[in-house]
């Protein structure tokens, strides 16, 4: 552990209340695969919207034990990740990493690393607007009740609409998924294709949502089904070209244009993962 | 009745984190059920406390906590001078009103004197701290769900027979339902609602 530079704040920013009030929705949580737990929200020193939320989870869950990695769209080198990061080394001291497989509590915006994560990791999502229904049903009195009597017919219906007007299901990130069939869950902005990561993940799962104070958890070994119909099952993105760096053809694959001519290349959205591969490549051990 | 000071004891050497550790075991239980987890930051708890328990109080009961406390707890000077002093918790007499109830095995009020929340806010519902005999992982109960890959086994010594009935009967009304945490010396598990049990005979 390195010592926390800045000076004046408690351990990892928060104070031990705060933490307290956060721990308690964070256990509920988790007794309650996939349901929204409101918590108190407090403001943190940067806006809503840029990961308050995760990073209010972050707080208080973090140890001096803990090697924390940070990723917004599978990239540990965006201005999102490089600054969450450095507040926590900063707060609370930790240990940082870029590995996947070296830390312990990864927080993350829109992505679930390639690399399967294992017991003893958690992953904290940082969520924008935790509620699948919302843009349904505007009211959150209305949710509670959907989410108390099961009655998610409505999003049925969203998806159908998608295949009647697009012959598919056109949603492709935040799609919804069912949480040990109970709960409906909004798995966050992140693409289907790594919807299929949370079912039965041996890690901890947090979800943290600071603007609308809402947390909530998939603990490890949870079902995790993504809705669809029988007869247009659900199915992940995949891409006729491989990274252009690792040369992977499996992994989720940004679209990077390089020239004023609109020239394009795919390479992959988890940095950790190419970076791991392109070394492998280099040195086969 | 105040806090009668002879009987005050220190809490965590360093509350904060301290505090993170125990939370993150109790984290680790509530989320693998069944689990058997080890707490020893405080060197003593308050007679009438054991230490995992203690620290639990510690690490989650706070001025916003109503805290039920069983007879034989509640008449303890030494348990709620401590808890007023370190966690400034309020303690009522009501099971209905509590966020957090702490009992002895042996004097287990009914499930259903909780407060169990609501269809709509299932997280209000009372946590239950009970303090044990004896735990281990013998095969007694076989727990599955979610925290679980396969099949875990439990035993919890010193549980009265009609508490056991309705905590397995009580996984039926999920989502409401009692998430419990056992506490022995050093030792603590945790059973969320949603851990379903079943009871060799």
């Amino acid at each position: 552990m390195n010592a926390a530079t800045a000076t004046g704040y408690n351990f990892a920013y928060l104070d031990e209340q705060s933490k307290r009030m956060i721990r308690r929705a964070i256990l509920k949580g988790v007794a309650i695969p996939g349901y929204q737990v409101p918590f108190g929200g407090r403001e943190m020193p940067l806006p809503h919207g840029w990961g308050t939320g995760g990073m209010q989870v972050t707080a208080s869950v973090i140890g001096e034990a803990d090697r924390l990695k940070v990723i917004d769209q599978g990239a540990d080198d965006t201005t999102n990740a490089v600054s969450i990061r450095r507040f926590f080394a900063s707060t609370a001291g930790v240990e940082t990493t870029e590995q996947t497989a070296d830390a312990t509590l990864i927080q993350t915006r829109h992505r679930i690393p390639e690399r399967a994560l294992q017991e003893n990791q958690i992953l904290i999502y940082q969520v924008p607007i935790p509620e699948p229904l919302r843009f349904i049903e505007p009211r959150e009195s209305e949710t509670r009740k959907m989410h108390a009597l099961s009655e998610y017919g409505a999003m049925q219906v969203k998806l159908y609409e998608d295949v009647a007007r697009f012959g598919h299901i056109a949603t492709s990130y935040d799609y919804p998924v069912m949480v040990n069939g109970r709960y409906m869950m909004d798995p966050s902005p992140i693409p289907k294709f790594d919807n299929p990561k949370m079912d039965m993940m041996p890690a901890l799962q947090l979800f943290g949502a600071g603007f609308e104070k809402r947390i909530y958890a998939v603990p490890p070994y949870t079902k995790v089904e993504s809705l669809d119909f029988d007869d247009y099952p659900f199915e992940v993105q995949s891409w006729e070209e491989n990274c252009s760096i690792c040369g992977s053809n499996h992994s989720f694959l940004d679209e990077v244009i390089i020239d004023d001519a609109g020239s394009k290349m795919f390479v992959c959205s988890d940095t950790d993962y190419c970076r791991e591969r392109v070394a492998q490549q280099e040195n086969p051990a | 009745m105040a806090v009668i000071s002879n009987t005050l004891i220190a809490g965590f050497n360093d509350p904060v984190q301290d505090a993170q550790q125990v939370f993150r075991a109790a984290l680790k239980a509530m989320s693998e059920p069944g689990t058997l987890m080890a707490c020893s930051f405080t060197k003593e708890a308050p007679e009438g406390l054991d230490n995992s328990s203690w620290q639990l109080a510690l690490t989650l009961f706070d001025a916003d906590t109503k805290v039920w406390l069983s007879p034989a707890l509640a008449q303890n000077d030494a348990v709620i001078s401590n808890l007023r002093f370190h966690c400034q918790c309020p303690l009522i007499d009501n099971t209905a009103e509590a966020d957090f109830a702490l009992c002895n095995a042996d004097e287990l009020p009914f499930l259903a004197d909780f407060n169990w929340g609501n269809a709509e806010y299932p997280d209000q519902s009372t946590s239950l701290i009970v303090q044990v005999p004896a735990i281990s992982d013998e095969p007694f109960w076989t727990l599955t769900g979610p925290g679980i890959e396969t099949q875990r086994s439990l035993r919890i010594a010193g549980l009265p027979e009609h508490f056991r009935a309705d905590l397995i009967r009580s996984r039926q009304r999920f989502p409401l339902g009692i998430d419990t945490f056992y506490c022995c010396g050093d030792q603590l598990v945790a059973l969320p609602r949603t851990t379903q049990i079943e009871e060799a005979c």
